[in-house]
């Protein structure tokens, strides 16, 4: 029966029980925590700057130790100021949309859900547009009041409205209709997109650049002040996120079958709703459309480590800070000294994928 | 003991299940028979908590209606008709899923090995690393009643009996492995556990039921033993059937009855 237990992994599956995957799940977050230390500080050390990666790593490794004259002021200025707060913005954002795609996949039993499916991406982004286009005219005292936290919070609202309404729309006698939901999800998509429209044909043309590059997905604006309004948000959210693991598993195999597990689904969804609204529109509302983050990054570690949300949700975390930093790294040396959106490179990258995983899988487990 | 008092339940404007009065208790195995939309899988879903109903229902003496899920996860584990399952998980892992919100009855250490144990219960040895998805719906059933055997591991709790409700628990069995899933649910009951089982096949409910609930078009239209209820008439008047209890076939045509298994 050896050749039988888990394809590929035959001499790990032999060291626990059999069908156990969680001692190979724990080995593999360990090696992503790894691995994402070591995505940054490749990050911080490379970029269209000459500053030497050896002075930069060197100086995070040794630190005060190792004298501040290992990095001239313009270097220092660089890595503290423009690269470590985009390093620490494409992280946080990574984690965020891998995570919340893991959550969504599991509270709709199914691997193609997507928070961008649902619409709270495309709310988020109305929130953003509206602050971009009409923040200096009509939103104006809003922008006096909130200053640099305006569109962070806007496209966190934007979300969180989409989110509430598509709950309400979807949500009968307490019971949540998955179905519902997602055409619900598509036909406010499909709103949020055209008033989107609406503004951008308002826009004048340093606005529609704006709009433009930030609907493409990008890091470029990162600073320590964006880091400190989207930062609290998204690590609130991930912090909830791990208590609907143990119900997203039980889920796994219909709302009644969880609810007799002794699982209180309406909470479940509850809490899964909330924290995915916040995380997706606070990554939105810094660095716009970036796409296949929250359904690759799920996809592959299931295929690793298998479909268990208490280890893939934090696995999922790591995977998509690191990926989302090399797509950012990828993103703005590939065409030096000017950058790619980073939303273009994750979609050349992940729709193939997507694609190939899908073939894959064809045959093995129904989509 | 299981108590339900008046039970109607509604889907809808239309009426699925009214007035019915039904006790499962400690150390027995209660059976629902009855044709096809009489309306058995709606009554045992009302008792699970799944469907909204009227009237009253109490667990152990505890009103159903007030219990959280975790609470009565901790009293009866359900297996349903059919179960699908969205992600590639290992048959270990959706057996350990009993053990999410319920409790085993076990030492932790020994939660650790009850996957394996109910995986042999049912028949299912080796089985553990296998992925549930490739499994054929016998096996499947299986696994599923092996997950909810985790759930409700020992049949009585701080001196509370526990329940088992199965929905149709041999319906893609071969005859050996009816007769295996049968007689866990009789050995459940006579280590002091209740079971709540609906069946279709009237030999079966013969040879393990102590109660027999014969369901007709939403209502309750007999109940009691089996040498009481499997009566020609009322087989006749529920199933619109004309059959005979207790009678041989014709000439020497062969049959084969569970009942003989030795």
């Amino acid at each position: 029966m050896a050749d039988q237990t888990i394809a590929g992994m035959p001499g790990i599956s032999r060291m626990m029980a059999a069908g156990d995957r969680s001692s190979r799940a724990r080995l593999v977050i360990c090696l992503l925590g790894v691995a994402l230390v070591i995505t940054m500080l490749f990050s911080l050390a490379s970029g269209a700057s000459d500053a030497s990666a050896a002075s930069v790593v060197r100086n995070w490794l040794l630190g005060a130790a190792a004298g501040t004259e290992a990095l001239s002021v313009r270097d220092s200025i660089i890595v503290y100021d423009i690269r470590l707060p985009r390093v620490v913005l494409g992280a946080l954002v990574g984690a965020a949309l891998a995570v919340s795609g893991a959550v969504m996949q599991g509270l709709f039993r199914n691997p193609l859900a997507d928070p961008g499916l649902i619409g709270v991406s495309a709310g988020a982004s109305l929130g953003a547009v509206s602050i971009i286009v009409l923040g200096g005219t009509m939103l104006a005292p809003l922008s006096a009041v909130f200053g640099t936290f305006t569109l962070p919070l806007a496209a966190f609202f934007g979300g969180l409205v989409t989110t509430l309404v598509l709950y309400q729309v979807a949500t009968r006698q307490g019971r949540t209709s998955v179905a519902t939901m997602l055409l619900a999800g598509i036909a406010l998509a499909a709103l949020a997109m055209a008033l989107t429209g609406v503004l951008i044909f308002m826009a004048d043309d340093r606005q529609l650049r704006d709009l433009t590059f930030w609907q493409l997905g990008s890091l470029a604006g990162a600073t320590w002040q964006k880091i400190g309004a989207v930062g609290p948000i998204i690590l609130a959210a991930m912090l909830a996120m791990p208590f609907t693991a143990r119900g997203l598993n039980a889920l796994a195999l219909g709302e009644a079958t969880a609810s007799h597990l002794g699982i209180s689904v309406q909470r479940l969804k509850y809490i899964a709703i909330l924290s995915v609204s916040a995380a997706v529109g606070a990554a939105v509302a810094v660095s716009g459309g970036i796409g296949f983050v929250g359904i690759v990054v799920p996809h592959l570690l299931r295929l690793l480590i298998g479909p268990d949300n208490r280890y893939l949700l934090p696995a999922s975390a790591l995977l998509g800070a690191a990926l989302l930093l090399l797509a950012d790294a990828v993103a703005r040396t590939i065409v030096s000294p000017a950058e790619l959106p980073i939303g273009i490179v994750t979609a050349l990258a992940g729709a193939p994928f997507f694609l190939w995983i899908l073939l894959r899988k064809r045959g093995i487990v129904d989509l | 003991m299981i108590e339900a008092r008046g039970v109607s339940v509604s889907i809808g404007k239309k009426c699925i299940v009214s007035d019915i009065d039904f006790e499962a208790r400690p150390g027995e195995i209660a059976t629902m028979v009855g044709p096809n939309g009489s309306g058995k899988t709606t009554f045992l879903k009302a008792l699970s908590g799944e469907h909204a109903y009227t009237g009253h229902v109490a667990v152990n003496g505890r009103d159903l209606a007030a219990m959280a899920p975790a609470q009565a996860a901790g009293l009866r584990a359900v297996l349903p008709q059919a179960t699908t399952l969205s992600f590639p998980f290992t048959v270990r892992e959706i057996v350990k899923l009993g053990l999410v919100g319920g409790r085993s009855g076990v030492m932790p250490g020994e939660a650790e090995r009850l996957p394996e144990r109910a995986l042999a219960k049912v028949d299912l040895e080796g089985f553990a690393g296998r992925f549930y998805q490739e499994l054929s719906g016998g096996e499947q059933q299986r696994v599923q009643l092996a997950r909810v055997l985790c759930q409700v591991w020992t049949p009585i709790i701080d001196g509370q009996p526990r329940y088992l409700f199965l929905d149709e628990p041999v319906s893609s069995l071969d005859i050996k492995h009816q007769l295996i899933i049968m007689n866990i649910a009789r050995d459940f009951a006579r280590r002091g556990g209740g079971v709540v089982a609906i069946l279709h096949d009237l030999n079966l409910t013969a040879m393990f039921a102590d109660r027999i609930y014969v369901m007709h078009r939403g209502t309750l239209a007999a109940a009691g033993t089996p040498h009481e209820v499997l009566r020609d008439r009322l087989i006749e008047q529920v199933f619109g059937c004309r059959l005979r209890v207790g009678a041989l076939p014709a000439g020497n045509a062969p049959f084969v009855l569970p009942q003989s298994a030795l």
